[in-house]
């Protein structure tokens, strides 16, 4: 039987053309079937939800909605649950990403989503996350409460598997509607999640939306953008640009363009004892989610001067790609893809100059330079330079170039180099330093690409402290 | 210390013989000249005639063209490991803009055929030709073939510059051989410096509508949407006489509207009364000597094929291996008239083989990223701009 996709309250799904996407990338032959909407469905969803929001989320204080979302979570942790096996079933057909790392990625994802997590996420934005529900004396004076806005559009992208759950849950915790709109390369993850919420608190299934259609498509995009008080959307610049050149100036527009990252390796981390240790981490970094995340790392500069020297750093890290592949089998490639993966190579060995290796069949490559200023995007897909630099220090500078593109370093230095490098690499744009091996498993509450998930999102209404001096004079009780 | 891995075997092992080690039976230009031009001229050759002259191409190119022996070595491909012309490396064709493969030195070509230069910043690729025989033998045989019919020559309108406007375009060349070798004495070039001369087009088509002479219509795709364009703003059509047919290649390429093929081929034959029968496709490259064609595009994409002295693997890049018929993979073309440089050019178009031949499916290229992460052409783009 195929999947549904979406998740339209106040539709009859029996009124809607539904289209069927076809996902046969890892020889699974899976077939999806969405429902095509259009503009006027897009209004009536808008105002269904906006009307739900406003009589039952908009009042629910915000542990409440807390407690909700980590029983979602606890369902989804638990690998006999029906939704759980939905997804450890569905998603590496979906996605074409190993079953197994899959798995473990999930798991270590949700994670971030638990109560204890999601109070980091509120402490993190709101010195006290009860302005969320009542008014709350600010530290200038008066008081404040914070308004999500009542429908907040989040459009998609890409296969990164759960990526909608940031924005989802950011928009929940600030009381807001929600309408989704998933990209066709992976449908199912927001669905599945709307449908467990509204398992757990029926009176959310009226509060988001999860809707498809073709990238691009104007007539229910606009529509949506229209109705929206807040629009996230994730994509490459160019499909960015179009969105926002079609959003009212009075809507706030949060935009998560594609991003860069990349890793540093100092000398103290490349002796005998430690390197192995640190290309596995790397070699991790490298594998997840085949370097498709923004947080994935796409060039390794490693630092001469520890005993082992950068070119044998780089063949263990070829080792322990090999490894990985045996273990968590890159996804199958398609022809533009495979494609793109030979012209990397190619390019890598013409352009260059580098040293590439790889396996036969492409599952992984690694290429090595010196003397070179080393930015460049890899091919994604386990395709990773290595670049030798005689000190880290001098690679800021280098990234300061790319300045607007630039997200997570992964990062294998002493305790005394960490916060100075740091400083620099900030300085040149990079918005999260993390260990290598978890690059792409950003902590609760993280800023993403240097933002605030929360308070970006509302409004804060203030009453201004001299109002109370005022009230006081007039009431029944003045002298 | 060797760059090595255990498993690794991109970079296979290298082979320490030296290139001349097996035997000497490398040949001089003119002798590899005389190869190819017989091969050319042959009738019913076989596998291994074809694989006979791949290899001794490939021990001419191995030895005389260092760039490509580079490569080749890279590979572990060298005369003594490549025992089939399916084993020759295909060289990428992005290869033909960094590198100066020739196996002759490259001040003294008769020739050189650039690429319009479209990627790579502006860096147009390269094909150095010594001489001209072996590339206007290729043509000429082909041309004849599978263009003319039964004509020996026939009346011709080339909408696309001539060499003089254009002297390292292969088009233009191929072309203006076409002309004059295919052509009646007033054929004509119908574009020059200042574009396409609609005055002489439509003299032309009225004449042979009026004396009832068969006649061709040759040039770049976009070129002839250009004169569609102008036929159907001043709102006039043509018939053709029977025998008549029209060569289009090359595809729009940004430099018109883009047409569905079947939308192309259909205003085709309603403005010039051209069946789409006689609508011949030509599939050619800079990076090699030939080309190939269709036999009309009926229905699209139609199934092309080159002479015998030019064959095609529908391959994955990766491997470089061949994928079965019916499935899409990357076109890998050895061409052996191509003898200066290399025979075997790895393309970046995506194709399926089928029937002897394959169909052409676009390009494989411009995929965007399916996570956050970003692409190699995004980056270089967003870099720029910054």
């Amino acid at each position: 039987m195929n999947e549904r996709a979406c998740h339209l309250p106040g539709l009859d799904p029996t009124t809607l053309d539904w289209e069927t996407l076809l996902f046969d990338k890892s020889g699974w032959d899976l077939k999806i079937d969405v429902p095509v909407i259009t503009g006027p469905d897009v209004q009536s969803l808008a105002e269904h939800i906006r009307r739900h929001t406003r009589q039952t989320l908009a009042t629910y204080p915000v542990r409440r909605i807390v407690e909700i979302i980590d029983k979602a979570i606890a369902r989804l942790l638990d690998r006999d649950d029906p939704y759980r096996r939905r997804m450890e079933e569905v998603l590496p057909a979906i996605t074409g990403y190993d079953r197994e790392m899959l798995r473990l990625g999930l798991t270590q994802y949700l994670k971030s989503f638990r109560k204890p997590e999601l109070q980091r996420f509120l402490a993190e934005d709101f010195p006290n996350p009860a302005i969320l529900d009542q008014f709350q004396p600010l530290a200038k004076g008066g008081h404040g409460l914070a308004f999500g806005p009542e429908i907040c559009a989040h459009i998609w992208a890409g296969n990164v598997p759960g990526l909608p759950l940031w924005s989802l849950v950011s928009g929940l915790l600030v009381k807001s509607g929600t309408i989704g709109k998933v990209p066709s390369a992976e449908p199912m993850f927001a669905t599945w999640f709307a449908k467990l919420l509204s398992e757990i608190e029926p009176e959310l299934a009226d509060c988001i939306a999860i809707a498809w259609w073709k990238g691009g498509e104007e007539d229910a995009e606009n529509e949506l953008l229209a109705e929206a008080d807040i629009a996230l959307a994730y994509g490459g610049n160019e499909a960015l640009s179009a969105i926002q050149s079609r959003i009212p100036i009075t809507t706030r527009f949060l935009a998560h363009g594609h991003k860069v990252s990349f890793s540093l390796i100092g000398r103290e981390a490349m002796d005998a004892e430690k390197c192995a240790v640190t290309a596995r981490l790397v070699a991790y970094d490298v594998a997840r989610y085949d370097q498709h995340g923004c947080f994935s790392p796409h060039v390794i500069f490693a630092e001469t001067g520890g005993t082992v020297a950068p070119r044998q750093f780089a063949q263990f890290l070829a080792h322990e790609l090999a490894t990985l592949e045996r273990k968590f089998p890159r996804q199958p490639l398609s022809i533009p893809e495979a494609s793109s993966v030979a012209d990397w190579r190619n390019a890598e060995e013409l352009v260059a100059g580098a040293e590439v290796v790889g396996d036969t069949d492409g599952a992984w490559s690694v290429s090595y330079l010196e003397n070179e200023d080393g930015f460049r995007p890899s091919a994604l897909n386990r395709t990773i330079r290595v670049v030798a630099v005689d000190d880290l220090a001098s690679v800021p500078i280098r990234a300061a170039r790319y300045k607007r593109l630039l997200q997570t370093v992964g990062i294998a230095v002493s305790p005394q180099r960490l916060l100075s490098l740091s400083q620099d690499l900030g300085a040149a744009g990079v918005t999260r330093i993390a260990a290598v091996g978890d690059m792409t498993a950003p902590e609760a509450g993280w800023h993403h690409d240097g933002r605030f998930n929360l308070s970006d999102l509302v409004r804060i209404v203030e009453i201004d402290g001299r109002a109370f001096a005022a009230a006081d004079r007039l009431a029944p009780y003045a002298d | 210390m060797e760059f090595s891995h255990p498993l690794n075997s991109f970079s296979a092992p290298r082979d320490p013989s030296p290139s001349l080690s097996v035997k000497d039976e490398s040949m001089d230009q003119e002798d590899i000249i005389a190869t190819v031009l017989d091969f050319i001229e042959m009738e019913g050759t076989d596998d291994a005639a074809f694989n006979n002259v791949a290899l001794k191409l490939f021990a001419y190119q191995f030895k005389n063209n260092e760039p490509f022996m580079k490569f080749a070595r890279k590979r572990g491909k060298t005369p003594r490991t490549v025992k089939s012309w399916k084993d020759i490396p295909a060289v990428p064709i992005n290869a033909f803009k960094t590198m100066n493969l020739s196996c002759s030195p490259i001040e003294e070509a008769e020739a050189i055929f650039m690429t319009s230069g479209t990627t790579l910043g502006g860096v147009r690729g390269k094909s150095y030709h010594p001489v001209l025989d072996i590339y206007d033998a290729s043509m000429r045989r082909n041309f004849r073939d599978r263009f003319m019919g039964r004509y020996e020559r026939i009346k011709m309108g080339i909408v696309f510059p001539p060499p003089s406007l254009m002297p390292n375009s292969s088009l233009a060349h191929y072309l203006d051989l076409a002309v004059r070798d295919f052509g009646i004495n007033n054929s004509r070039h119908l574009m020059s410096a200042s574009g396409i001369e609609f005055t002489h087009l439509f003299e032309d088509l009225a004449e042979a509508e009026q004396t009832n002479q068969p006649y061709a219509l040759l040039g770049a795709s976009f070129s002839l949407v250009h004169v569609l364009d102008e036929m159907a703003r001043i709102g006039h059509t043509v018939v053709l006489p029977s025998g008549s047919r029209i060569l289009d290649t090359g595809g729009f390429k940004g430099q018109s509207r883009e047409l569905q093929q079947d939308e192309f081929y259909n205003c085709l034959e309603t403005a010039f009364g051209v069946p789409r029968s006689h609508c011949i496709n030509m599939y050619g490259m800079t990076e090699l000597s030939s080309q190939f064609y269709d036999d009309g595009n009926i229905s699209c994409p139609s199934v092309k094929s080159g002479p015998h002295w030019l064959r095609t693997r529908v391959v994955n890049p990766l491997t470089g291996e061949s994928i079965p018929d019916s499935q899409t993979g990357i076109l890998a073309h050895t061409d052996l008239a191509h003898f200066n440089i290399c025979t075997t050019i790895l393309t970046e178009d995506a194709g399926v083989a089928i029937d002897n031949g394959f169909q052409l499916i676009g390009r494989a290229a411009g995929i965007e990223a399916q996570g956050c992460s970003m692409a190699v052409d995004e980056f270089l783009k967003a870099a720029s701009g910054t």
